[in-house]
């Protein structure tokens, strides 16, 4: 006895098929890998790619909108040449493999809790994004480091809508470390980092993913980035060294949690390289 | 409810499970057995089809949403369906055969249906940048390096 | 024909016929070949490594919709195996792993088949399990096997006690003698490696009939006679009641080097008399590989002070999972990898295969030679560095050459691998692409910061030869019919080598010679596909068949050409008077007059291994004592490490392969191609831990990461001719040796660029920055002892 797919064309309609019981799914690249996870695919299922109002990108001079539908694909094309979100366009032109970029979305990236890889996250946490969704209370706005502390409680309610983007004079680099030479498989570290600059004073946004289960900002190393004279990719590894210990690190199949901790240095140093334009990259 | 898309240019009906893996539709469904179903994960490519000319991982794509879209096979793709734009497909497949790279032949669909249409937008790429587009076709027998000869070969005769 | 004649008429890079059809999708492997009505068969599976099955009860399983049939121990209640009959199709009273079958149902469709799985009443009383080999040996342990000693004996000679499933052992000359000399100095090493996934597109499957009192298997198998015969012993049926075909398979590499599944698929379809299909979804593929082993290594040698090898011992414990299987008969080869290349002077090997409560292992391209080259190799290295002999000429001065005596004392005819050796030096010298100030150096320091390591290393493995038949015949319209049982899974030597070889032998073209798809009903007996048979056993009974054809024809030419039989020659499809410009017959013309005089021409020639003699008393419990035919390979990788992340890259790959006579040039080097690359995953991503209850934990292409083209490199390629060879026209197999070597090959670049002791493969990126940082723990291998 198969379940339904709503194939929605508005939010209203995706809102009242999940209120109804069914299950969201967007590019289909978590749900319909189940099976891979020992879990079935069943129930009532709402899919969101053709709701037009989550597939937009608004482009404005102030800010950036990206749609929770948007796919990693359309999101890389549309930043290319956009060097304040060059950290966001690596982490999208980047991931898993370019099919899977072709389907995999904004909102599958950031709501997906289970997938402590997504290479959205950290790029967005390091661009001080704002998540926009809709819940039973209406639509809400809110920073996506709370988004993430709050999602497990959001979610079940909640469908996001879109991500914005302040936009501002500053740099971003995207580093991530998969295990092949290749590519193709997902990071066992990533580090997202933005450079800005606001009343003369440096502005490093720094944010790390897939060491834990959920990505987030690496606080103290912002502000010891922040304080440096000058910064340089070199001197933010060192400067990193001496703060590995705030990280409680997931072991996983691909990896243990000492080397996505161990090569955290490495991975800071070539996304600022990747952030400050004529420095030596890697 | 009825799920009805294009198939190798001819309407095609599904009236099972929505949800059910398009791959599987295409394989059982309609009996085109050349789209491969190996890994189910996207990460091997041997389920490349077209879906509205763009090369989508069938293993993902639950069938309720190929409604109204355009499938392309392996076995629709070239030959009788030739246009202008479409001369890459027979022309990568010669390559495959004049540089004898097919082994046991499972990825080559996969990897036919995932050239073929990046070549035309890219027909000035190297070994690396080939590479690079083959990122999500795994093969386990031939190593590779020679279906990047073939596709060198490909694209010197089709760029002149 | 002359030998050189015959050279020259089948040597060519024919291209394959089944390309086209791959291309576009028509090919029809097992696993394409599911038509309305076939049932589809799942199966139930331990969730426990070890215990006593309390309760199984199959009728609500039955009950459920769609289900037409289930099938358990007592439906099949034979037990096969290698060497020993340990392996029952499915668990009857005791389960030995995670994942092992103990029923199997049937219904309409697969989805209403798992559904019915979840409605079967299991109860298991668990034992304690023994997930690894050093829990199986430990004093006390219990016995996986209880009944082990009422197993029947399929092959003589192996000890077996506890939990040794079998033992192989070796012994030439005084070793503790050696050891004891005051001059030599000792070097000692202990290695771990884990198992690895073959990986082959399409997975396990079988579709099977009950057809007229017999039952017909179409199966995705290298053994057609293998799956015949263990499918016979389970059912109780004679093996003539059993036929099996094959179509074209999705690659092997080994895994389907023995029969799974495929008996279970007979079993549904006797009891329903329908078709039934089985195939492994990937993660059972995954879940039970019959992979490559994990084993532990102990390995000393004592050198004397000319630099020659005067005794070397070592043990190999060798995991084969829950049942023997593979590893029953791969304790053989230990003496031919780990104990081969070099010269000894007296030697001592044991290599035992223990039982654990873990998936069985099986084959996989070139077996246990990869892990007992890396050994040995690293072995040698170590030797070198800390005794402080250059790598290269400390092997170039042992190498066994012609005369020299193997580690059960076979005499090695030919030098081959000294000559290879100076092969792969020019082969070095011109592609090197190190910075060029340390162009002679095996380590150093690139621009960016990396590490530089290079490594020659040196490999032995076999063909394995056994026996094969063939039938040729001749068609009336000129063409020919191939008939043996080989299978095509990727090489191509069923579509290249085979075909060449008779239309070489017959004067036509090789478009024309049509080879049949393997069918136990049309065939004779063969060994199987893999480990070179294809090229070597098949083709030379294709030869000898063609010798057979060749024979009638031209005597029946000789009536219609009124020409004595030594004028006549097969040539482009007609049958020429040597000497006499133009006068010649249309083999269709000669094939019709002998038809109508004698009757249709067909030859059938057969093939097996000759018997190369070991030293009397040196070997035990081995299936092969000495190699009718030794392959050897020289390998040499140039990497990169990034001592910041512990990635190795691949700069520069090269090999010498010793072929024999290439047939087909072209596809040899895809072959090398394909095999170094999966070598590449062995040695440095393709990992494989087990958990708890003994699975294993990579269960699909996110977590087991084999080689992208991202990460290879083309491997340069010389092909070394004109070693001795029983095979047809001097040949040697090609497809599996490429993988041999490689291993080892960057295991001892590494070690040299880093200049660490690498002791375990594969060398992930956390396992080389942890020797980095100096934390990665050696290996406790304190429970594998030397000596007797």
């Amino acid at each position: 006895m198969s379940g339904r797919l709503i194939v929605a064309s508005s939010i209203a309609e995706a809102r009242a098929a999940r209120e109804a019981g069914a299950a969201y799914i967007a590019g289909g690249s978590w749900v319909m890998r189940a099976p891979v996870r020992g879990e079935t695919v069943s129930g009532d299922h709402v899919a969101l790619t053709r709701v037009g109002e989550l597939s937009r990108i608004d482009i404005s001079g102030d800010r950036l909108t990206i749609g929770a539908a948007v796919t990693h694909d359309a999101i890389a094309g549309t930043l290319a040449g956009m060097p304040e979100f060059g950290g966001l366009a690596a982490a999208a032109g980047k991931s898993a493999n370019p099919a899977i970029r072709r389907v995999a979305t904004l909102g599958g990236n950031l709501c997906t809790i289970g997938f402590a890889a997504a290479d959205l996250v950290p790029a967005l946490l390091a661009l001080d994004a704002e998540v926009t969704f809709v819940a039973t209370n209406g639509l809400q706005q809110m920073p996506v480091e709370r988004f993430l502390a709050q999602r497990h409680a959001l979610l079940p309610d909640a469908l996001v809508t879109a991500v914005h983007l302040r936009r501002a004079p500053r740099l971003s680099g995207h580093a991530r470390l998969p295990m092949r030479k290749a590519g193709g498989d997902y990071p066992v570290a990533i580090v997202s980092v933005s450079l800005g600059s606001g009343n003369g004073e440096r502005h490093v946004r720094l944010a790390v993913g897939s060491v834990e289960p959920t990505a987030r900002r690496w606080t103290c190393l912002e502000a010891a980035l922040d304080a440096l004279s000058v910064l340089s990719p070199e001197a933010g590894a060192e400067a990193a060294r001496a703060f590995l210990g705030d990280f409680a690190p997931r072991n996983g199949i691909e990896a243990p949690g000492w080397y996505r901790v161990e090569v955290l240095p490495v991975l800071v140093r070539r996304a600022l390289a990747l952030a400050m334009p004529g420095e030596e990259s890697d | 409810m009825a799920i009805v898309f294009r198939l190798n240019g001819e309407a095609y009906r599904h009236e099972g499970d929505p949800m059910a893996p398009l791959v599987d539709v295409l394989r059982r469904g309609a009996g085109l057995t050349g789209t491969k179903a190996v890994c189910r994960e996207g990460f091997c490519g041997a389920c490349m089809v077209h879906v509205d000319g763009v090369p989508k991982l069938a293993c993902l794509m639950p069938v309720g949403l190929a409604g109204g879209c355009a499938i392309t096979t392996i076995e629709g793709l070239g030959g009788a369906m030739q246009r202008l734009g479409e001369r890459f497909p027979d022309a990568l497949r010669q390559a495959f055969i004049d540089e004898d790279v097919v082994q046991c032949g499972m990825c080559f669909p996969g990897m036919v249906m995932s050239l073929g249409a990046w070549l035309a937008e890219h027909p000035r790429a190297g070994r690396a940048e080939i590479k690079e587009a083959i990122l999500g076709n795994a093969c386990r027998c031939s190593g590779y390096e020679r279906i990047v000869d073939a596709v060198m070969l490909c694209l010197r005769r089709m760029g002149g | 024909m002359s030998e050189a004649e015959a050279i020259r008429t089948t040597v060519v890079s024919l291209p394959r016929r089944d390309a086209a059809d791959k291309l576009r999708g028509r090919t029809r492997y097992t696993t394409d070949r599911l038509r309305p009505g076939t049932l589809c068969a799942v199966l139930l599976r331990s969730p426990v490594p070890a215990g006593r099955i309390v309760r199984l009860d199959m009728r609500p399983a039955l009950a459920m919709p769609g289900v037409r049939a289930v099938a358990s121990a007592a439906d099949a209640p034979g037990r096969y195996g290698i060497g020993i009959a340990d392996h029952p199709l499915f668990a009857a009273d005791t389960v030995r792993y995670t994942g092992e079958p103990i029923a199997a149902l049937a219904a309409d469709t697969p989805e209403q088949a798992r559904a019915a799985l979840t409605a079967v009443e299991l109860e298991i009383e668990p034992l304690g399990a023994l997930l690894t080999m050093q829990a199986s040996m430990a004093e006390g342990a219990r016995l996986l096997h209880e009944g082990w000693k009422d197993y029947e004996i399929l092959a003589q000679g192996g000890s077996r006690w506890g939990n040794v499933a079998w033992e192989a052992t070796v012994l030439r000359g005084d070793v503790d003698a050696a050891f004891a000399r005051p001059d030599v100095r000792i070097v000692e090493n202990t290695f771990r490696v884990g198992r690895q996934s073959h990986v082959p597109f399409e997975p396990r499957a079988a579709i099977a009939t009950w057809e007229d009192g017999r039952v017909h298997i179409e199966a995705s198998t290298q053994v057609p006679w293998t799956v015949r015969e263990v499918t016979a012993r389970v059912m109780g049926l004679a093996p003539s009641q059993v036929r099996v075909t094959v179509p074209a398979v999705g690659g092997a590499f080994g895994l389907k080097f023995d029969a799974s599944i495929e008996p279970i698929a007979a079993v549904l379809a006797r009891m329903t008399g329908r078709a039934v299909m089985i195939e492994n979804t990937r993660q059972e593929e995954f879940a039970t590989c019959l992979c490559r082993e994990n084993a532990d290594i102990r390995i000393r040698s004592a050198i004397a002070p000319d630099g020659s090898i005067a005794a070397r011992e070592a043990t190999v414990l060798m995991d084969c999972g829950a049942y023997g299987g593979e590893q029953v008969f791969l304790t053989t080869m230990t003496a031919h990898t780990l104990g081969g290349n070099y010269r000894l002077g007296a030697v001592r090997l044991t290599s035992r295969a223990v039982y654990t409560n873990t998936p069985p292992n099986g084959a996989f391209r070139a077996c246990n030679g990869v892990y007992c080259t890396f050994a040995l190799e690293r072995h040698t290295d170590e030797i070198c560095t800390r005794l402080g002999f250059d790598p290269i000429a400390f092997r170039r001065r042992n190498v066994i050459g012609d005369g020299s005596l193997g580690a059960t004392g076979q005499v090695f005819k030919g030098d081959v691998l000294g000559p290879m050796l100076d092969r792969m030096e020019t082969l070095s010298t011109t592609g090197r692409c190190s910075p060029a100030e340390a162009s002679s150096a095996l380590a150093g320091r690139l621009a960016d910061g990396r590490l530089y390591g290079r490594a020659r290393t040196i490999g032995t493995w076999f063909i394995f030869v056994g026996p094969s038949s063939a039938t040729v015949h001749l068609n009336g319209d000129g063409s020919a019919s191939l008939v043996t049982s080989g299978v095509e899974i990727g090489s191509g030597s069923t579509v290249q080598g085979l075909p060449q070889i008779v239309a070489g032998q017959l004067g036509i073209a090789p478009e024309r010679v049509v080879v049949k798809q393997a069918d136990t009903d049309a065939a004779g007996f063969d060994l199987g596909v893999g480990g070179g048979r294809t090229t070597v056993s098949l083709g030379a009974a294709s030869l000898a068949a063609c010798e057979e054809v060749r024979r009638k024809v031209l005597e029946a030419a000789g009536e219609l050409l009124q020409t004595p039989v030594s004028k006549l020659a097969l040539r482009e499809g007609r049958v020429e008077i040597a000497g006499s410009e133009g006068a010649s017959a249309s083999l269709i013309d000669v094939i019709a007059h002998a038809q109508a005089t004698r009757g249709p021409i067909s030859g059938s020639g057969s093939f097996t291994r000759p018997g190369e003699a070991a030293m009397a008393g040196c070997a035990r419990g081995h299936f092969i004592e000495a190699l009718d035919l030794p392959v050897f390979a020289v390998h040499e990788a140039e990497i990169a490490v990034d001592p910041e992340t512990g990635h190795v890259e691949v700069l520069a790959y090269r090999v010498v392969q010793d072929v024999g006579r290439a047939l087909n040039p072209r596809a040899i080097r895809s072959q090398i191609q394909g095999g170094v690359v999966q070598g590449l995953g062995y040695a440095m991503q393709e990992e494989i831990t087990l958990d708890d209850l003994g699975r294993i934990q990579q269960n699909g292409f996110e977590t087991y990461r084999v080689p992208l083209a991202g990460d290879v490199v083309p491997v340069e390629i010389d092909l070394f001719e004109g070693a001795p060879s029983i095979g047809p026209l001097g040949t040697k197999g090609a497809g599996e040796v490429p993988i041999l070597n490689v291993g080892a090959t960057i295991a001892c670049a590494v070690a040299n660029a880093m200049g660490a002791q690498v002791s375990q493969l594969p060398l992930t990126p956390p396992r080389v920055l942890g020797l980095a940082r100096g934390r990665e723990a050696a290996p406790d291998l304190g429970y594998v002892s030397l000596g007797g």
